[in-house]
């Protein structure tokens, strides 16, 4: 090959691939290693910044605002894979061998158009204390008229996690419409043909058929709801009083709000190492359900 | 009955979507919380719109965001097919390694890269400043792209590339002319994902930029949203939420029949 003139696979092969990895390693690799090391700094975003060692770290166990924001994002978490991704199996399993069944699914397809911040507009003016939601109790002479649905944690998460209901459970409705409509007819035939029906069917034979996919959404909804900012930004800033914060805004606001670059790193650090055991240890139990069943 | 508790759910979906409508095109004066669910027999929307595009100037926000939607998802796209090209068909050595260095920017949270950007930004002048927001979108764009285009560069069969150097041509020129027409579906696919991404981007938007040009147009409707507890009418926010998302859903009704047979994301 080296003898040949022009060999069949060109030169300057690595010139291909330089771009990418140019983009992904200065603008993505390099940020997240200065962000590792100015989480054991103190830094105010003007002065260089001083190491000082694990103190932040140290502030960060003692920080009445992080356990708020912890709790908050764990909320996010339980409330993210009950409702939109619950609820969303359930409209899926409802709706997939039904005739019509994705006008259905149009009425919950329909809010995935909006963007985090259109959320936050259209659901601000029916949550505020004499909004629409308080209006509509009222009216049906229910309790609850006067509920400030924002005011107070941890119900403002809760409140914000119904709206992310709202919105996120037509997509993953309709990815599991696709992995019921893809899983084998064949054992469900034979199932039905030996009597099973109903809750019996999905438990035992359409639940485990369905497993590649349902690890997948599932790891995808945790990732993504340990994340947590656009809608909290967009409909309370994370207050009153930081009360609502998810790890995500406590570090916004940590860093360009109050300033303390060096704590805010140190947040960032906290949220990416909680995603990262989060999913690591998520995936590891996926693995040995696949490996026991095997 | 399956069909009564899809079509329940489905109601009660639909009622927070129909206050939306409803209060977009009520005039911008003529909102009352106890009448919010009456139509008001208006159509005021297209006022409302003008009035949010004054007020939150979404008019140079909308061109900018427009212009780092589509110009990053498509250098982007090159950048990843290169790399995608380099690694299955000219078969890089460690091929493997350089696409798991690509491919693994995806699992970095925005918020470890915020504060090295806004400093550095603020450093090189480009904070504040369009190619930096375009510079930055590109980046987060590639790893994804490059895991598509690896995927279905994979599908090629590698005996169009061989008949291709017969003929003398160069591996730039069978990557400009044969392998990126071939993969137009895969192209397709993530440009339309890539656009919504950024298109919807907050937070790199909040950190990165401040002047309303500059300022991509879901931050600008963030700060609108602050402004609707300072008393901007609530039809004006709705029809302002409603026009912003109006691009994405167009995009994605248009390239409907490409998603409906699932996405071409896998083979040739």
């Amino acid at each position: 090959m080296a003898s040949r003139k022009t060999p069949l696979l060109g030169r300057f092969r690595l010139g291909y691939v330089s771009p990418a990895v140019l983009f992904v390693a200065v603008l993505l690799y390099l940020p997240f290693l200065w962000t590792a090391y100015l989480s054991l700094t103190k830094y105010d975003g003007l002065t260089s910044p001083e190491f000082a060692g694990l103190k932040n770290f140290g502030a960060l166990l003692h920080d009445p605002a992080l356990l708020t924001s912890l709790r908050n994002t764990l909320l996010w978490v339980i409330g993210t894979l009950l409702l939109p991704v619950g609820l969303g199996l359930l409209v899926a399993v409802l709706s997939y061998d039904v005739k019509g069944g994705a006008w259905f699914r149009l009425p919950f397809m329909l809010p995935y158009a909006l963007s985090g911040a259109g959320l936050g507009l259209v659901w601000s003016f029916i949550l505020t204390k004499n909004g629409v939601a308080n209006q509509l109790l009222g009216a049906l002479g229910l309790p609850g008229g006067h509920t400030s649905f924002l005011q107070y944690g941890p119900g403002n998460t809760i409140a914000m996690v119904v709206v992310w209901t709202w919105q996120q459970l037509g997509v993953n409705a309709l990815l599991f419409v696709v992995g019921l409509q893809s899983i084998p007819k064949a054992p469900i035939e034979a199932a039905r043909i030996d009597g099973a029906s109903g809750w019996q069917l999905f438990r035992h034979i359409i639940w485990p058929l369905m497993r590649p996919l349902t690890t997948v959404v599932v790891g995808l909804a945790l990732v993504a709801s340990l994340k947590t900012f656009d809608i909290v930004w967009v409909l309370t800033q994370g207050g009153p009083g930081r009360s609502s914060e998810t790890l995500g805004v406590t570090m916004y606001r940590d860093t360009f709000v109050a300033n303390d670059y060096g704590y805010g790193s140190t947040v960032a650090v906290f949220l990416t190492v909680v995603t990262g055991l989060a999913s690591f240890l998520y995936l590891r139990t996926q693995v040995r359900k696949e490996d026991a069943r095997a | 009955m399956r069909r009564v508790i899809l079509a329940v759910l489905g109601l009660v979906w639909l009622l927070p979507t129909y206050l939306l409508v409803v209060n977009a095109f009520r005039p911008a004066t003529a909102y009352d919380p106890a009448k919010a669910w009456v139509p008001s027999g208006h159509l005021a929307i297209w006022g409302n719109v003008v009035k949010a595009w004054h007020k939150a100037d979404l008019g140079g926000g909308l061109g900018s965001t427009l212009l780092y939607s589509t110009v990053s998802p498509a250098i982007a796209l090159v950048i990843a097919a290169l790399a995608g090209y380099g690694i299955v068909v000219l078969r890089i050595r460690g091929g493997f390694w350089w696409f798991m260095l690509i491919f693994g920017g995806t699992i970095i949270p925005n918020q470890m890269i915020l504060i090295p950007l806004f400093v550095r930004y603020s450093d090189a002048n480009l904070y504040d400043h369009r190619l930096g927001m375009i510079i930055i979108y590109t980046a987060i764009s590639v790893p994804l792209a490059a895991f598509v285009m690896r995927n279905f560069f994979t599908g090629v069969a590698f005996s169009i590339f061989e008949a291709a150097r017969m003929d003398g041509a160069s591996t730039l020129r069978i990557f400009w002319q044969i392998y990126l027409p071939l993969s137009r579906s895969a192209l397709a696919a993530i440009f339309i994902l890539e656009f919504t991404f950024v298109w919807n981007d907050l937070l790199l938007g909040l950190t990165l930029t401040q002047s309303s040009s500059v300022r991509p147009v879901m931050t600008a409707l963030s700060a609108l949203q602050t402004d609707v507890y300072a008393g901007a009418p609530i039809p004006i926010g709705l029809a302002a939420g409603l026009v912003v998302s109006l691009p994405t859903v167009v995009l994605f009704l248009a390239t409907q029949r490409l998603f409906g047979r699932g996405l071409p994301l896998g083979q040739a």
